[in-house]
């Protein structure tokens, strides 16, 4: 079966004053069809550019190159801004953090949903406005034929976030992207925001890239997880192998920053030491290198490949060469 | 554990006036407080907790002195601070001091770190010269900052270390009790972590009080004592930490936490959410006897007439539902 999504070796730079900044550094995505993925991240790690490249919506100043991106099947490298407006709508929806910025404030919510939908299909403009209307009534929104006529100040953080979903859907795509769609609300109304995603991907049986920081949210979500640091991928596989069988010392290291809520005893935090790589001038070696508390010689000069561990599990870290040793299958142990 | 209260706070009010100005005929206010009392102990954490609009901020503005309370009292070890002029509450500024949510907005662009953390060291005369450069330098060592770092300026810094800044801005005076609000609510996991090892590890030095404001549920429990919930401007439950989150009785405290995304899929898997209808009213309307009687699945008739009262129901556990 063709995968829905095929990127292979994606590399984006950002040419700046102060030089090239290479933010994604060499990265593998493939996604099936109705799964979910998660890629979590801290910020800059280049989570949000990966996906922000391949929809080519990156500034001027980006240069992106790639081995392959497909998306079902049609080859995206030399496609042009116009073939990738047909494309953004219908074939893949967007969701991005901050729903106020990303909705246009001086348009209703009624025009904002009807447009992608009168540009993508022939509907005439009254059917368009009850596929509005029964859109906003799927994510969630009371009395949504009045809702049309507001403007998106008029609306809740939450509100304002199911609008954008509406959009995203609206055309039923085969992919949605949604960049941190939770970060900007409360944890009450990110719950219902999460719900509704979960819902709909039931219901219209989209796939869903879904980048986050948070792993509480992805490991609610999502099948499977890419790990990001410092522009490329440390860690990959389902979210049982991300959290019960962690091999990359960075996942560990982010799962131990988290307070641990169930049973009652209080451990004391095991931050991460440092902060993340400049990407100005990133380091020869393995980014987390310089924060690692396994790090060994080479893991400052050598870049460690993407080893597998098991058929969805890959981990990229010379620990699991077969000359490090010492480690049982390549499970990292407490402490 | 010395269990002396440093800070009571009683039926404190902070009402917003709205609709002020020449022409405007009535007032509407803003209720963003509405009658909250809490205690924090001598050396204790005490965790404040709530969704975006609840007034946890406000709260800990209030206490700074940096609003003038509507009604109710601030009791600052046996000394009613809201009734103190601005020029009697100076000295209570070099007790109390408050690390800030955004360390780039809270630190001033144009200054360098040393100058910042100089700053209250100038205000509150406590050195000049010589031995004001040994105290920077010894306040930066102390938040895991480097010498080199005192003639840099904030945009220099990363966000973890701007609030490395920030903690040893409020440090610089010696206080005695500090409010938190959302220290590491703008941080990446990693650094939360950090920072929040720093003030613990302060805590135990200084002997520190903090009156930690957060929405982030986990955070609070790993640092506090004593947790309350608040709701629209009102105190809905409190308790101790492991009592509050063993043993939740306020639907609106068990629609929070279950709301919480836990990092563990096998718990996912097994346990299911309460998901909240609708949003948080205006605190402009609130609605009448119960402020979460809007969104509750429990609510009755009584809930809409009559506001409940904190009730201890045990263990200093404190309730406001009428249900229970």
């Amino acid at each position: 079966m063709e995968n829905l999504l095929e990127i292979k070796n994606l590399r984006t730079n950002f040419t700046t004053s102060n030089g090239v900044v290479q933010a994604v550094r060499g990265i593998n995505i493939s996604l099936d069809k109705g799964e979910c993925l998660g890629i979590v991240g801290e910020s800059g790690c280049g989570k949000s550019v990966t996906m922000m490249s391949i929809l080519k919506l990156l500034d001027d100043n980006a240069v992106v190159s790639a081995d392959e991106i497909k998306f079902k099947g049609i080859d995206l490298m030399d496609k042009d801004a116009k073939f990738m407006r047909t494309l953004l709508g219908s074939g893949i929806g967007m969701v991005f953090q901050d729903p106020l910025t990303s909705l246009n404030p001086l348009y209703t919510i009624g025009n904002q949903i009807m447009e992608p939908i009168k540009i993508h299909t022939n509907m005439s403009s009254k059917d368009a406005r009850a596929k509005a209307v029964e859109l906003l009534r799927l994510v969630g929104i009371p009395s949504p034929e009045s809702r049309l006529k507001q403007y998106p100040h008029e609306l809740s953080g939450g509100m304002r976030q199911r609008v954008m979903i509406a959009i995203a859907i609206s055309c039923e795509p085969d992919l949605l992207v949604a960049d941190e769609p939770t970060t900007a609300l409360d944890v009450t109304i990110q719950a219902q925001i999460l719900d509704l995603m979960v819902d709909l991907k039931n219901k219209i049986n989209t796939s869903i890239i879904l980048i986050s920081h948070d792993l509480g949210i992805i490991s609610g979500m999502c099948e499977r997880v890419i790990v990001m640091y410092g522009g490329m991928v440390m860690e990959e596989g389902s979210i049982d192998d991300i959290f019960y069988k962690t091999s990359h010392p960075y996942t560990k290291g982010l799962l131990n920053s988290i307070p641990k809520i169930e049973n009652g005893k209080r451990e004391k935090l095991v931050p991460i030491f440092g902060s993340p790589p400049d990407l100005l001038n990133p380091p020869k070696g393995c980014p987390f290198s310089g924060r690692c508390d396994y790090a060994m010689k080479i893991c400052g000069s050598h870049l460690p490949g993407m080893k597998e561990i098991s058929q969805s599990h890959r981990s990229a870290c010379w620990m699991l060469h077969p000359k490090a040793a010492t480690l049982s299958k390549g499970v990292l142990t407490n402490g | 554990m010395d269990n002396h209260k440093l800070l009571e706070i009683k039926d404190l009010k902070m009402y917003f006036n709205i609709n002020k100005g020449l022409f405007k005929k009535d007032n509407k206010f803003l209720k963003a407080v509405d009658g909250v009392s809490l205690n924090v102990n001598r050396g204790g954490t005490y965790g404040l907790v709530g969704e975006s609009g609840c007034g946890k901020t406000t709260v800990g503005r209030t206490v700074l002195g940096l609003y003038t309370a509507t009604g109710g009292e601030v009791i600052y070890d046996g000394d009613n601070l809201t009734q103190k002029s601005e020029k009697e509450f100076f000295p209570y500024r070099k007790k109390i001091q408050m690390i800030f949510q955004d360390p780039m907005t809270s630190l001033d662009p144009t200054k360098t770190v040393g100058e910042i953390i100089g700053a209250p060291l100038s205000v509150h005369n406590i050195c000049s010269g010589k031995e004001r450069t040994e105290r920077i330098r010894y306040l930066i060592n102390l938040v895991g900052l480097k010498p080199d770092h005192i003639s840099r300026y904030p945009h220099e810094f990363s966000g973890g270390q701007r609030q490395r800044v920030g903690i040893a801005r409020a440090l610089a005076v010696e206080p005695e009790f500090i409010v938190c609000d959302e220290p590491i609510s703008s941080l990446d996991v990693s650094i939360q972590a950090q920072i929040i090892n720093i003030l613990e590890e302060f805590q135990e030095k200084f002997g520190f009080s903090y009156l930690f404001i957060s929405h982030d549920l986990s955070m609070v429990r790993h640092i506090s004592q004593k947790v309350g919930v608040m709701y629209l401007g009102h105190l809905v439950e409190e308790a101790e930490v492991d009592e509050l989150y063993n043993n939740m009785q306020h639907p609106y405290t068990k629609a929070l936490m279950s709301a919480i995304p836990i990092a563990d899929p096998d718990i996912n898997r097994r346990s299911s959410r309460i998901i909240l209808e609708g949003d948080v009213p205006s605190p402009i309307n609130p609605p009448s006897g119960c402020p979460f009687r809007t969104r509750c699945s429990y609510s009755k008739d009584i809930c809409s007439a009559e506001k409940p009262e904190l009730r201890n129901i045990g263990r200093n556990h404190m309730v406001a539902c009428h249900i229970i």
